[in-house]
């Protein structure tokens, strides 16, 4: 779900706490007021929240698995189209609702910041929920007579750039749906960004934000949405205009990066920021929008590559074929391009020197 | 008529001369303000129009070989004007400016030295542009009514050229001995010089201003494709200038077509910039195009190398959705 011409309307923060000694609740602080920014600070807020939504971000699609009245996702439903003094007491439930599911004592409190606004090209709603984690940092202060400069600690700081330090969820509402929908799915688009989710076994970590508040769960169609990623990138690395051992090492890249990681996302910038160059990041970030790899991070989901991930092949144009565990092609064998005999005009041909670190067990 | 007659009508004349030499800096001036060039930046030597003392006056009327049938209309450079530019280029701007019909007066292109250089192909010497101006008709100016009879010379030069004159002006015309041979042929080399270093020169500014930015006529067609998006008029500033420096090797010619194709792709963009316009100049200009195109296509490069503030960069990114986290 591309995040596109979004425009803030309503802003309101509440406060939560961690639990306490016992792990108990501790019940959030709660705000009457909508925040009001000038408008450099709004440009600002809708960069943190495009910066954790939008193109080329962490955030992943999610699919609401609760339904039910009272839940979250029904609540959003209903928040979306109440006047704003209702509006500003059902924010609270949401800040309520997210103390209750920090299940943990290591959860941190922090502020929840609840947003509507409209988004897309048909300008249809948004609702938007951050938490953020309160940090520590330092302000900058310039003595006017001396210029000497001093920094003044600040023990709560919000929101920096940075998405590490904070959960966002936005509810986009979808540009054509059923009048009465019986599944909040086909009205309501959701996407997550928790850095949590994409760290190894981050999933259980995240969980409480994702699922036990929000309702949300991991979209089914993450495994075709995976395996498009990896067969578009698989294209895009052969029809690179690289020497063949380097491809042959992208190509192991590739596998290694869906097979052996073990985060739950995948992401095209992610992927390309380790592997290729500027250029070449650009190339790879327009080609795989092309094939409709979504430009955010997704859900990972091997279960269509599975067989595909296992084995690396090399085909020669002399139906030469190589095969083996992708394992063995990290470790045991290495692929060079030589020059070989020279034709009659002078040309060398390109050859291929193979080496395996084994010894031939059988042949037919 | 004598010397006294003489005298007295040029002192008699001389402040309408001067309101004329005036008026004839004052219009040039003026004009090449209106195409954006800074006159102290322009004009290499401050331009002050310079009236013929009396004596040097008299000395040329009456007691030089060249004898004159009527001295006073027949010496056009009571007053002069000097022009010194850069570049040989510049000397055609200021040639455009002069010949413009819309001035208010006549001109008499007396020298020039592409045509000097045809002539003489062989000759080293030295090299100018000069014009003789009057008034079309009577121009009142501060109470002085100038007539269509009065001259005023224009001398219009190089850098370069100018300082050949100035060396072979004071140091050969003047000078009382006899001139061998070698000064002249040392004074006919440097001048040879000149005119190819002056080539050098021009070939360097053009070189300079000169990119795929021209060849591929970039701001022309973006600035026509923003006309017909927005329906608002683009105005391009210097932060633009600084944008495509940095980015000019993404300029080719598929680029303006892609820039195309993608914003088409996103047409609530042409709200958002027609919603933008009056509050942030940068909406006003078609490199805003380039940029939401280098979000979408060449992100990373644009992020590792964007050469504004991030302020700028960061309202078209949210216009976009494009996370600019790196």
């Amino acid at each position: 779900m591309q995040l596109l011409n979004l425009n803030v309307d309503c802003i309101i923060i509440h406060q939560i706490f961690k639990r306490d000694q016992d792990g108990n609740v501790v019940t959030p602080a709660q705000s009457r007021e909508f925040t009001l920014f000038e408008d450099s600070a709004m440009e600002n807020f809708k960069s943190r929240v495009t910066d954790a939504l939008g193109d080329g971000s962490k955030a992943v699609a999610m699919q609401i698995f609760e339904q039910d009245a009272g839940k979250v996702p029904a609540l959003i439903d209903q928040m979306i189209e109440q006047d704003d003094e209702t509006f500003a007491v059902s924010s609270y439930d949401l800040a309520k609702k997210l103390a209750d599911a920090q299940h943990s004592k290591g959860i941190p409190g922090g502020i929840v910041v609840v947003f509507t606004g409209k988004q897309g090209p048909s300008q249809k709603k948004i609702l938007g929920i951050i938490k953020a984690e309160v940090h520590s940092g330092y302000e900058k202060i310039v003595d006017d007579v001396t210029g000497r400069i001093a920094l003044k600690f600040v023990e709560e700081v919000l929101l920096t750039p940075g998405t590490r330090l904070y959960k966002t969820a936005g509810f986009y509402e979808k540009t054509e749906y059923p009048e009465t929908v019986s599944d909040l799915n086909d009205k309501w688009a959701v996407m997550v960004s928790d850095h949590q989710i994409n760290k190894a076994d981050g999933k259980f970590a995240a969980q409480y934000f994702y699922s036990s508040f929000l309702g949300l769960g991991y979209p089914k169609t993450s495994a075709r949405t995976t395996k498009t990623f990896y067969e578009s990138s698989k294209k895009f690395i052969t029809a690179l205009d690289a020497p063949p051992e380097k491809k042959s090492d992208l190509l192991s890249a590739l596998n290694t990066y869906l097979k052996v990681e073990e985060s739950s996302t995948v992401s095209t910038t992610e992927f390309a920021s380790r592997y290729f160059n500027e250029d070449t990041q650009d190339q790879f970030g327009a080609y795989m929008e092309e094939q409709g790899v979504p430009t955010t991070a997704f859900t990972k989901d091997t279960e269509y590559i599975k067989n595909s991930l296992k084995v690396r092949k090399v085909k020669f144009r002399s139906k030469v074929n190589i095969t083996g565990p992708q394992e063995a092609f990290n470790d045991l064998i290495t692929i060079d391009t030589i020059e070989g005999d020279a034709d009659a005009s002078g040309t060398p041909a390109e050859w291929t020197r193979v080496i395996i670190k084994d010894r031939i067990t059988d042949q037919e | 008529m004598n010397e006294a007659a003489f005298k007295e009508k040029w002192e008699s004349e001389r402040p309408i001369y001067k309101a004329w030499g005036d008026y004839i800096v004052t219009t040039i001036t003026q004009a090449l303000e209106n195409r954006n060039k800074y006159i102290s930046e322009f004009l290499k030597v401050p331009v002050k129009p310079r009236l013929k003392d009396t004596t040097s006056l008299i000395d040329k009327a009456f007691h030089r070989k060249k004898e004159y049938a009527d001295p006073y209309n027949e010496i056009e450079d009571k007053i002069g004007i000097r022009f010194v530019v850069l570049l040989v280029e510049d000397i055609q701007t200021l040639c455009n400016i002069i010949e413009n019909d819309e001035q208010k007066w006549t001109f008499d292109p007396c020298r020039h030295f592409h045509k000097e250089r045809e002539a003489n192909p062989l000759l080293f010497t030295y090299q100018s542009v000069h014009y003789i101006l009057k008034p079309k008709e009577n121009i009142e100016l501060d109470g002085a009514v100038i007539p269509p009879s009065t001259p005023c010379e224009v001398q219009i030069r190089t850098l370069l050229q100018h300082a050949h004159a100035e060396l072979t002006h004071d140091a050969i015309y003047k000078s009382k001995r006899a001139i061998v041979p070698e000064v002249h042929r040392t004074v006919a080399k440097s001048m040879a010089l000149i005119e190819t270093t002056d080539g050098f020169f021009s070939d360097v500014t053009q070189l300079l201003n000169y990119g795929p930015l021209e060849e591929q006529n970039v701001i022309k067609r973006l600035d026509a494709l923003y006309e017909s998006f927005t329906s608002m008029a683009p105005h391009t500033s210097k932060s633009s200038i600084t944008i495509w420096d940095e980015f000019e090797e993404l300029i080719d010619e598929n680029l303006v077509e892609g820039i195309q194709t993608t914003i088409n792709q996103h047409s609530f963009l042409a709200d958002v910039i027609r919603e933008k316009y009056s509050e942030n100049v940068f909406y006003q200009q078609s490199t805003v195009l380039f940029v939401y195109w280098m979000l979408k296509k060449r992100k990373r490069k644009l992020l590792n190398s964007w050469p504004l503030h991030e302020a700028v960069l960061e309202p078209l990114a949210n216009d976009l959705g494009v996370s600019t986290e790196v």
